[in-house]
């Protein structure tokens, strides 16, 4: 199945934003360059890959990214196309569309997407490669599968088990090491991997502090860490990141003046729409501190000589990524995580802004919910919305939503006191 | 009722086979996925009974479990598990079939927490690889002894390789018996439809095989005094999500097409291919199980698994196909994607549909089948 080739080039024109962005940042607000730093490097690698004579791997979740840049690879995550162009609804339903015309329209459209953009010709060279796994979900097991088919290049498929014990590990360890056939290559880029994930942990734990230091949007950008972990550039954002969090907190500085509400979205970002938080912060004082599915601890490589622990702890980092950390396997791991959020963050509003594409997270979202209102005696705030496809529901229908829970908490507040 | 109609008419969850096993103190458990090997539950002297929803009407109360965006099969399945009509069993075994197989496990171990947190209700899921290669095998080998030895547990009844192994020749008998069942299908004018079929691979599933195998042999036997199939205007073959209401072949065979085979899993891909002992019981279940083409869950069986559905529409001299999705079943839905060009290039006229576990919409899917058959005989 081939769309009608165009000359319109995927990859520049993802590069071409990211720039435009770049120098309005750099002009208005020079000390947040490093949010944008981040984003210049990721799709630049991808863009020039080729004229730099490397490979591009193509991978899906679990994907070994640290391995790949062992190799001198470029690893290029199916499914940043979808989170980068959510907030272009024109071109996210472009490739929404393409992609309808053969999978269900209840498909979720970060696979959708994915789909569109490769059947579009829109990406301008084939990868050299693609490495993907049976995770997360249904969707991604019709996407990935497909997309090999359709491009015709080696690729590595990687059963991944839906429990996280021992086995479960020691299964995924022998995978990884069909994947790579020799090791000492890696060992420096294990070092930087390490570092990112010390780094994400601590500025996951600063978010703890009241108030907040950092703002929800960069919980979304955060999502870049699969395609990049063990990449000089991804260490560079999060030290830049920690700085500035680390600042705030020694002058007890909040993201917003007055932090009134300290909140959690149990599933999904809103990639499509990620204004709403900017929202809730300027209008509520409402910070989302952390979300089911973001980044807060991950396994760490202990000896890079040590063979049977690399890919161990390759597959406990694979375990540990969202989708797959809360998602994918037992209802009991997401029921985990969503409690430490809420006791270690200190989370006082809890809302489950549901894709409406990842449905099996939906069909958990009762035994979810009813564990926040039981343990915390937090009501929850349920709202389907589409992450990526944002013609599902307008910023105004979802601010209506938002502010008619908020104002009813606040009103709510008022008569307790 | 007569032998025959017990199988042909459909015996109902709770039949009075299940009622009789009980009453010997005997316990039955129920499974979500075919890829449970009930062998081994048999071999423990458990009745193992796969979970349906066949006429369910109603789901609502699973959907304030489940949310209305999930599939409405596996939402009706966790509705019947907490109605009370599957009360009778001791227990569940679940595999990570699809996301939604899973969702229905988890949300029965919370909605009916009072049931599944006793020591007498077994609860387990086993993990099933979701691709078929040398790495994968030992991986669900161990999962199905994990089972055995949960199971071993639960009954009491040490699994011996010997059960094991008359277990699953029970469960090869049953293969063959279902695979002659497909063989009168093929003929010009068979003597049985495609519900009625359907009905018996249900029996199968709810029923002690011994008795099923026997009731089936005895209809083979009389098969040939049945009135043939003759008015019909159209051969299908039947391919998509999980279907377990006879009902739903009935309304597109009322307007003439016959469906004389299928895909699906509760029909032919249920049981079909023997388990070919190699080695020992688990491994020759695990290598059956795994390599056998059943469902596009599996990531790189999909090739599999249209060689087989192409070469049973030819072997059963099919006229269409009517591939009818479960609304938010993505793997089935998705299948599209792998499927389309090639049936195009086979050229085999397909009607594909999308559907919902409750029989709401009969009314569209009648003028839906009879426009497609009338396509097919416009063809012709």
């Amino acid at each position: 199945m081939t769309e009608t080739k165009s000359d319109f080039n995927l990859y520049e024109y993802i590069c071409g934003t990211v720039d435009s962005i770049y120098k309005h940042v750099e002009k208005k607000a020079p000390q947040s360059l490093w949010t944008v730093d981040i984003q210049k490097a990721y799709w630049d690698s991808v863009a020039h890959a080729k004229e730099e004579g490397k490979m591009v791997v193509l991978g899906g979740a679990c994907a070994p990214v640290e391995l790949f840049y062992a190799f001198d690879m470029v690893p290029f995550l199916l499914d940043m196309i979808p989170t980068r162009i959510a907030s272009q609804p024109e071109l996210a339903g472009k490739y929404v569309d393409i992609a309808e015309k053969y999978v269900p329209s209840s498909m979720c459209a970060i696979d959708k997407v994915d789909l569109g953009a490769v059947l579009s010709g829109d990406i301008p060279a084939k990868p050299d490669c693609f490495v993907y796994s049976s995770v997360p979900c249904d969707n991604s097991r019709v996407a990935y599968p497909y997309i090999a088919d359709y491009y015709g290049v080696p690729s590595y498929c990687m059963d991944v088990p839906f429990r996280k014990d021992d086995n479960s590990y020691r299964y995924m360890a022998e995978q990884y090491k069909e994947i790579v056939e020799f090791f000492h290559q890696s060992i420096g880029l294990m070092e930087i991997s390490n570092k990112t994930n010390i780094l994400m942990k601590k500025i996951a734990d600063l978010r703890k502090n009241v108030p907040c230091p950092l703002p929800g949007k960069l919980l979304v950008l955060n999502e870049m860490i699969p395609t990049m972990v063990g990449h000089p550039a991804m260490l560079k954002y999060l030290e830049a990141q920690y700085a500035m969090g680390k600042y705030m907190v020694s002058k007890g500085l909040g993201v917003v003046k007055e932090e009134k509400f300290r909140v959690t979205w149990l599933q999904n970002m809103l990639w499509s729409n990620t204004g709403i938080l900017d929202w809730m912060e300027k209008e509520y004082g409402a910070v989302l501190v952390m979300d089911g599915f973001g980044y807060q601890e991950t396994a760490l490589f202990n000896d890079y000589y040590d063979k049977e622990d690399v890919f161990i702890t390759l597959a406990k980092k694979g375990l540990a990524l969202p989708m797959i950390h809360g998602a994918a396997g037992p209802v009991e791991d997401w029921i985990r995580m969503v409690d430490n959020i809420i006791e270690d963050y200190k989370v006082n509003v809890s809302m489950f802004i549901g894709h409406v594409g990842c449905k099996h997270t939906w069909a958990a979202g009762k035994i979810i919910s009813d564990m926040v209102q039981e343990k915390y005696g937090l009501p929850t705030l349920y709202l389907d919305v589409d992450a990526i496809d944002g013609r599902y529901k307008s910023t105004e229908e979802i601010k209506a939503v938002i502010a008619e829970y908020m104002d009813t908490i606040i009103e709510n507040q008022k008569v307790k006191s | 009722m007569s032998k025959e109609s017990l199988l042909t008419d459909g015996i109902g969850i709770n039949n009075s086979f299940i009622e009789e096993w009980k009453q010997q103190g005997k316990k039955v458990l129920g499974t979500i996925c075919c890829y449970v090997p009930e062998e081994i539950l048999h071999a423990a002297g458990v009745l193992p009974v796969r979970i349906r929803a066949t006429g369910c009407t109603e789901n609502s109360a699973a959907e304030v479990w489940m949310s209305p965006f999930s599939c409405s099969f596996a939402r009706s399945c966790l509705e019947f598990l907490m109605n009370g009509t599957y009360d009778f069993l001791d227990g569940v075994v679940a595999t990570d079939g699809c996301l939604m197989a899973g969702r229905i496990y988890d949300n029965w171990r919370y909605a009916g927490k009072e049931k599944t947190g006793h020591k007498d209700y077994f609860m387990t899921m086993i993990g099933a690889p979701r691709l078929h290669k040398e790495k994968t095998l030992p991986f669900y080998i161990n999962e199905l002894k994990a089972l055995k030895e949960g199971l071993e547990e639960f009954t009491g009844t040490t699994i011996t390789e010997e059960r094991l192994r008359e277990s699953i020749a029970l469960y090869n008998e049953t293969r063959r018996l279902i695979r002659e069942l497909y063989e009168l299908r093929k003929q010009d004018n068979p003597v049985i439809s495609g519900s009625e079929a359907l009905n018996i691979t249900l029996a199968a599933m709810s029923m002690p095989k011994e008795k099923f195998n026997a009731l089936l042999k005895d209809f083979l036997a009389q098969a040939e005094k049945r009135e043939p199939v003759k008015d019909y205007r159209a051969r299908l073959m039947f391919i998509g999500s999980a279907l377990d209401d006879p009902e739903y072949l009935r309304v597109i065979e009322d307007k003439g097409g016959l469906v004389v085979t299928d895909m699906t899993c509760y029909g032919s891909r249920y049981l079909w291919e023997p388990v070919e002992m190699e080695g020992d019981g688990l491994s020759s279940l695990a290598k059956s199980y795994l390599s056998r083409p059943v469902c596009p869950r599996m990531c790189n069986l999909h090739n599999e698994l249209h060689d087989l559905m192409f070469q049973m529409a030819k072997d059963f001299r099919i006229d269409g196909i009517v591939y009818a999705k479960m609304k938010y079943c993505e793997v089935w839905g998705g299948e599209n994607v792998f499927l389309e060009e090639k049936v195009k290039k086979a050229n085999i006229p397909m009607l594909a549909l999308e559907r919902e576990e409750i029989m709401t919409n009969v009314g569209q899917l009648a003028v839906r089948a009879e426009a497609f058959i009338e396509m097919i005989e416009g063809g012709k």
